[in-house]
C-alpha cells in the first residue's frame, strides 16, 4: 500500500521498522501489507483518539517515541492508535513462522526468573524516563489548547462534492478519520468505483454520482438519494474546475467554470437552507441520470443507520465551506474564468453569510476557504511551485480544524496569502510581468 | 406409520434421532447443515502449520484479520473464519435480538458440539435437586450414552466420589509436564487444600486416547482450531454416522424451522425456512422433537404458541446460561520450564469446589489449563506492561502461564426469558432478557476466593479475574423447562400444551448445574426419545 489513507492510524514502511526494530523483530513486507490494509480500516472499527491521545498520535513514530508511548499509551491511554499498531504486530508475527520463532525465544532454567526480573526493572527504568517525558508532551498540548478547535465530527454527516481525488479525497478521508460519516459526490461512475476500490470496505462513505456541470444535478442526486438536508453536519463544496490555458472569452469553458465553482454552490447552500430554488429538479436528475448511465447511491459500506438513506439525528449546526481559492484576489490570463469564478464564490459566501445572519439564522456558518498554492491537478509542477507547495493533507485538516470552530476565511497557507496581497498592491502592470513569466501559455 | 421430525443435529439431536431409530421408527433429522471445511494437515502441531500452510495468516486470524483481538477487548480469543460452526448476531438466519445477552449459535452439522470443550460429566442427585427426574432414573440413559461416547478418565481419584455417572473407557489424556507438576504439589498439600473443598483431579473428557483406535489423540495441539483426527467426540463424526447406517434415517439439510403448526394439543406441520430460496414453507408431521438448542427451540416453541394461544404471553418461563470466570494464574514451578512439543490443547485437569450437602450445587465444577498452544496477542495486550516487556515475560513465563475456569449454575430466574416481539409472523425475532442475581454474585465472589486461595497454596499466583458476558457461556437451558404450566414440558420431556411435541434438549432443563452440560443433554435426549409415546 503506497499511500497510507489514515496517517493518524496507519504507518509507513519506515515506521514499520522502527517499531519491528523496538520489538525485536525482523520487518516482513507481506506482513506490513496485512498491517497496513488492518490500520487502514482502523478509523471505521474504533473510537477515534480525541484530545491528547490524538496530539500524540501525529508525529511519525521514531524509536524513542515508540519507547515512551508503548507505556505511557498502556496506562493511561488504552485506545491510541499506536496500541493498535503493536497488538497488530504481535498478531501478525506470531502467526508467521519466522515472526513466531523471534517472539518466541525465551530463556530457560533459572536464566528465566532472572531475565524476568531484569525486564520488570527495566520497565520501572522506561517509567523513570517517558513519564517526564509525558508530562512535557501534555505541557505542550496544554500550551496550544487555546488555539484549537473543538473536534466534534465523530457521529456526525459531512457531505463533500469532488471526492475522487485532490483536495476534496482528503477532506473526505479527514473526516472519516474523524469519525464522521460522508456523503460524497464524485461526477461520474468511474471516478465513483475507482474510489470504491481505493476505500476500506468498513468505510462508512456513500458515493453519489452528480455532474455539477449540470444545473441542478448536485440536488436533484441528493433529493434521490433522500439525503435529508438536516442532517448534513458540515458541507464542503470542494469540486472545482479549471480550463488552463483556455482564453477569459472562451464562452462554453467560462460557462462551465462557472457552472461548477459558482453555481453548484448556489445549489447546494439552497438545498441545505431549504429556500426554494426554482430548479426543475425533476428534469435536472433525468440528465444526470443521461450522464452518468449509472444508479446514483453507491454506499461503500453499511453505516450505523443502515444506509444513507435512513434518517439520522438532526444536526443542530451546519458548516458551509466553500473552496475558493487565493486566485480570486486578482486576475488571470487564459485560465478559462477560473479566477473570476472564484472572487464571485467568495463574494457570494459573504453575501449568504450576511443574509443569513440578517434573518437571524444561527443554524449556519459559511466558511470561504482560500487556499494558496498546493499540490493538486490544477497546478503545474515547476521547481518554484514545488518549493511552495503545501501539503494538502495539512490543507485539508486546516480546513476542517477552522471551519469546525465556525471561522469565516481560512487561508492556508498564511504567508502565501500575505504574497498574493503583497502581488495585489504593485499594480497591474507589475502582476503582468510576474504571472506571465509564470504562466506563458496561450490557448490550446 | 408416524412421520417423525427431529429438529436439529447437534449432540441432542443425534442421541435422540439415534434412540428412536434403535426403537424401529424411521425418523427425519431437519437440520441448517452447514458443512465445516476439512481440517488441513492431520499431524501438524498447532505451531507446525505456522511452517507448513501457505498462508498462515489467513488461516490463523483470516484474510481480513476478522480474528485479529484489538487492544482493550475483553476476548481472549476470537475463532477463525476457518471455523464456521459459530454463529451470532452477524448471520443473516441469526433470529435473536438482545442488548444483554450476547448469544451464539450454530447452523452447522453436529451443532456448537464442532467447538464444545470435551469435559464429560454426569448430574448426580444434588446436581438434579430442582428436576422432576432421579439420577437413577438418568442413569440408563447415562449408560447408553457413556458407550456410545468413548470418554477419557481415570478408574479412581478424589473427585470420583463426586463424579457419579461418569464412566471412563479410555486411559486420561496425557498431562503436559507444567500440569504434572501441578498435580504433585496438590497432592503433597492435599491437606490444606481439602480445607477449602478444593480437590483435583485428571479430565474426563470425550477424546479417544487409545492408540490403538485410528483416531486416536495425536497431541497436535489444535483442539480448538478443529480436531483433524476426530479424536474428540463430534456427534457429526460418529452419532450422526451411526444414524446413517439405518434405514429409517433420512437427513434433510437446508431448513431453519421457524414455528410448528399446531391443531387442538397437537402439532401436525413444521413451518421452516429454505434456507436456499429463502421461502418460508410449510410441511405435514405427527411428531417433533426439538433438539435446536434450547435458544432455537425456545424461540421455536414461542412462535407455536403465539399463534395457538393468542391470550398467553409471548414469553418462555425461563433462560439459563453458565455464568464463566476465569482466573489467570502463573505457576512458580514451572517459570523457565521448556513447553512441551506436542500437548492436548483443551483443559486436562479439572478442579471440584465442594460445598456443604445441603448447598447447591454441592459441586462446583473447574477446569485448570496451563498454555501450551495459542494465539496469544489478546494476552500479551492484557498484561500491565508496555508491549515489549509483556512480550519478553510471556514467552519466558509461557509454560507456567495458565487459567482456572470456574462454571457457574443457574436458576430460572423471573426477568430472565426470551420474548417474541410482536411483528414478523412466523419469522419473528426473539428477546433474550437477561439480568444478573445478586444471590449468584455473591456465590461467585465466595468462589473465586476460594479458588484463588487455592491456587497460591498450589503454588500459583492468580492475577485478575476474566469473566465473561451474561450468554457467552453457551450453555443455555430452561426455555422450555420440566415443570407444570403451559409453557413447560413433563418429566419425559413431553410438551404439557402439545402431545406430540419432545423438548428433546436443553430447553427442558428447570435449572443447570456447573457441571459441563453436553453428556446430560445426551442423556436426556436420549431417554425423552426412549419414553416418548410414537
Amino acid at each position: 500500500m503506497s499511500e497510507l489513507l489514515f496517517p493518524l492510524w496507519q504507518i509507513d514502511a519506515q515506521e514499520y521498522q522502527a517499531v519491528c526494530a523496538y520489538l525485536r523483530l525482523t520487518p516482513d513486507a507481506r506482513l506490513y501489507e496485512h498491517l497496513s490494509r488492518y490500520l487502514a480500516e482502523a478509523p471505521c472499527r474504533f473510537p477515534h483518539p480525541v484530545g491528547f491521545s490524538r496530539h500524540l498520535a501525529r508525529p511519525r513514530l521514531t524509536g524513542f517515541r515508540i519507547g515512551r508511548l508503548d507505556p505511557m499509551t498502556k496506562l493511561f491511554l488504552p485506545g491510541h492508535p499506536l496500541r493498535h499498531v503493536l497488538n497488530g504486530v504481535i498478531a501478525l508475527h506470531e502467526c508467521d513462522p519466522r515472526g513466531y520463532r523471534e517472539l518466541a525465544a525465551a530463556p530457560r532454567g533459572w536464566r528465566a526468573p532472572i531475565a524476568a526480573l531484569g525486564w520488570a526493572l527495566g520497565f520501572v527504568a522506561n517509567l523513570a524516563v517517558s513519564l517526564p517525558w509525558l508530562a512535557l508532551q501534555w505541557v505542550g498540548y496544554a500550551a496550544g489548547t487555546a488555539f484549537r478547535s473543538a473536534d466534534g465530527l465523530a457521529g456526525k454527516r459531512a457531505l463533500i462534492t469532488g471526492v475522487s481525488r485532490g483536495l476534496g479525497r482528503d477532506l473526505m478521508l479527514g473526516c472519516l478519520e474523524r469519525g464522521a460519516e460522508v456523503i460524497g459526490i464524485v461526477r461520474n461512475r468511474e471516478s465513483r468505483e475507482a474510489l470504491q476500490a481505493q476505500l476500506p470496505a468498513q468505510a462508512r462513505a456513500t458515493l453519489l454520482v452528480a455532474d455539477l456541470a449540470i444545473p441542478g444535478a448536485l440536488a436533484a442526486a441528493l433529493q434521490e438519494a433522500q439525503i435529508p438536508a438536516d442532517s448534513v453536519a458540515i458541507a464542503i463544496l470542494s469540486a472545482g474546475i479549471k480550463h488552463d490555458g483556455k482564453s477569459v472569452l472562451s464562452l462554453p469553458e467560462l460557462r462551465e467554470t462557472f457552472q461548477v465553482n459558482l453555481y453548484a454552490a448556489v445549489e447546494l447552500a439552497d438545498w441545505l437552507c431549504g429556500s426554494a430554488s426554482g430548479l426543475d429538479v425533476t428534469s435536472a436528475a433525468k440528465a444526470n441520470r443521461d450522464r452518468s448511465e449509472a444508479p446514483t447511491a453507491a454506499p461503500v459500506a453499511a453505516t450505523s443507520s443502515g444506509d444513507a438513506t435512513h434518517d439520522r439525528a438532526l444536526s443542530s449546526t451546519t458548516r458551509i465551506v466553500l473552496v475558493s481559492s487565493m486566485g480570486r484576489w486578482h486576475g488571470m490570463h487564459h485560465s478559462g474564468g477560473y479566477n473570476a469564478s472564484k472572487a464571485a464564490l467568495s463574494i457570494w459566501g459573504e453575501s449568504l453569510d450576511m443574509e443569513l445572519r440578517q434573518r437571524g439564522n444561527r443554524r449556519f456558518t459559511v466558511t470561504v476557504v482560500e487556499p494558496g498554492i498546493f499540490a493538486s491537478r490544477m497546478t503545474r509542477q515547476t521547481p518554484l511551485t514545488r518549493m511552495l507547495f503545501v501539503s494538502r493533507k495539512k490543507v485539508a485538516i486546516r480546513i476542517l480544524a477552522g471551519a469546525l470552530a465556525g471561522r469565516s476565511a481560512i487561508r492556508p497557507p498564511r504567508w502565501f496569502a500575505l504574497l498574493t496581497w503583497a502581488i495585489c498592491l504593485i499594480g497591474r502592470n507589475n502582476r503582468y510581468r510576474i504571472f506571465a513569466s509564470a504562466n506563458p501559455r496561450t490557448d490550446r | 406409520m408416524n412421520r417423525i421430525v427431529v429438529v436439529g443435529s447437534g449432540v441432542s439431536g443425534a442421541h435422540a434421532t439415534l434412540t428412536l431409530l434403535e426403537r424401529g421408527h424411521d425418523v427425519e433429522l431437519w437440520d441448517v447443515g452447514q458443512e465445516e471445511p476439512a481440517f488441513p494437515m492431520q499431524g501438524a502441531t498447532f505451531h507446525e502449520l505456522k511452517d507448513r500452510l501457505a498462508d498462515p495468516i489467513a488461516y490463523f486470524l483470516g484474510a481480513d484479520l476478522q480474528a485479529l483481538v484489538p487492544p482493550a477487548s475483553p476476548e481472549l480469543l476470537r475463532y477463525p473464519p476457518s471455523r464456521g460452526f459459530l454463529t451470532s448476531s452477524d448471520d443473516s438466519l441469526w433470529n435473536f435480538t438482545s442488548d444483554s445477552f450476547f448469544a451464539y449459535g450454530s447452523f452447522a452439522k453436529g451443532g456448537l458440539a464442532n467447538g464444545w470443550g470435551a469435559n464429560a460429566l454426569a448430574f448426580d442427585d444434588n446436581d438434579l435437586a430442582e428436576w422432576p427426574v432421579s439420577f437413577s432414573e438418568m442413569e440408563a440413559a447415562y449408560k447408553t450414552v457413556y458407550k456410545r461416547i468413548p470418554v477419557s478418565g481415570p478408574i479412581h481419584d478424589d473427585l470420583t466420589p463426586h463424579l457419579r455417572g461418569v464412566y471412563p473407557s479410555q486411559t486420561p489424556v496425557r498431562l503436559s509436564a507444567s500440569d504434572q507438576r501441578l498435580l504433585k504439589t496438590y497432592q503433597r498439600r492435599k491437606w490444606s487444600l481439602e480445607k477449602l473443598g478444593v480437590k483435583i483431579g485428571y479430565a474426563r473428557l470425550a477424546v479417544v486416547t487409545d492408540p490403538a483406535q485410528a483416531d486416536a489423540c495425536d497431541y497436535s495441539g489444535r483442539c480448538l482450531w478443529g480436531c483433524p483426527k476426530g479424536s474428540i467426540y463430534n456427534p457429526r463424526l460418529s452419532t450422526l454416522k451411526e444414524c446413517e447406517t439405518h434405514r429409517g434415517f433420512c437427513y434433510v439439510a437446508g431448513r431453519l424451522v421457524l414455528a410448528l403448526r399446531s391443531s387442538g394439543n397437537k402439532i401436525d406441520g413444521i413451518r421452516y425456512l429454505d434456507v436456499a430460496t429463502r421461502e418460508i414453507r410449510e410441511e405435514a408431521c405427527d411428531v417433533v422433537f426439538l433438539a435446536a438448542g434450547a435458544l432455537q427451540s425456545g424461540a421455536i416453541f414461542l412462535r407455536t404458541l403465539k399463534a395457538a394461544r393468542a391470550e398467553a404471553a409471548p414469553q418462555t418461563e425461563g433462560l439459563m446460561d453458565t455464568t464463566v470466570v476465569r482466573i489467570p494464574f502463573v505457576a512458580l514451578p514451572s517459570i523457565g520450564q521448556p513447553p512441551d512439543a506436542r500437548s492436548f490443547q483443551f483443559n486436562r485437569l479439572i478442579a471440584g469446589i465442594v460445598g456443604e450437602s445441603t448447598q447447591w450445587p454441592r459441586y462446583l465444577h473447574a477446569e485448570l489449563l496451563h498454555l501450551t498452544s495459542l494465539i496469544y496477542h489478546p494476552l500479551i495486550e492484557r498484561m500491565p506492561f508496555d508491549t515489549r516487556t509483556s512480550t519478553k515475560l510471556f514467552f519466558a513465563l509461557k509454560p507456567a502461564i495458565g487459567a482456572a475456569t470456574l462454571f457457574f449454575p443457574d436458576r430460572i430466574t423471573p426477568g430472565n426469558h426470551q420474548r417474541v416481539v410482536d411483528h414478523g409472523g412466523i419469522s419473528a425475532k426473539v428477546e433474550l432478557h437477561y439480568r444478573k442475581s445478586e444471590d449468584k454474585e455473591r456465590f461467585i465472589r465466595h468462589s473465586v476466593a476460594r479458588m484463588r486461595s487455592a491456587l497460591y497454596r498450589l503454588g500459583c499466583i492468580p492475577r485478575g479475574i476474566v469473566r465473561s458476558p451474561p450468554g457467552a457461556g453457551i450453555h443455555y437451558a430452561g426455555t422450555v423447562p420440566m415443570g407444570n404450566g403451559p409453557k413447560r414440558c413433563d418429566a419425559t420431556g413431553r410438551s404439557n400444551l402439545f402431545s406430540n411435541l419432545y423438548i428433546a434438549d436443553g430447553a427442558a432443563f428447570p435449572s443447570l448445574p456447573s457441571k459441563s452440560i453436553t453428556m446430560s443433554l445426551a442423556a436426556h435426549a436420549t431417554r425423552v426419545a426412549r419414553m416418548a409415546e410414537l
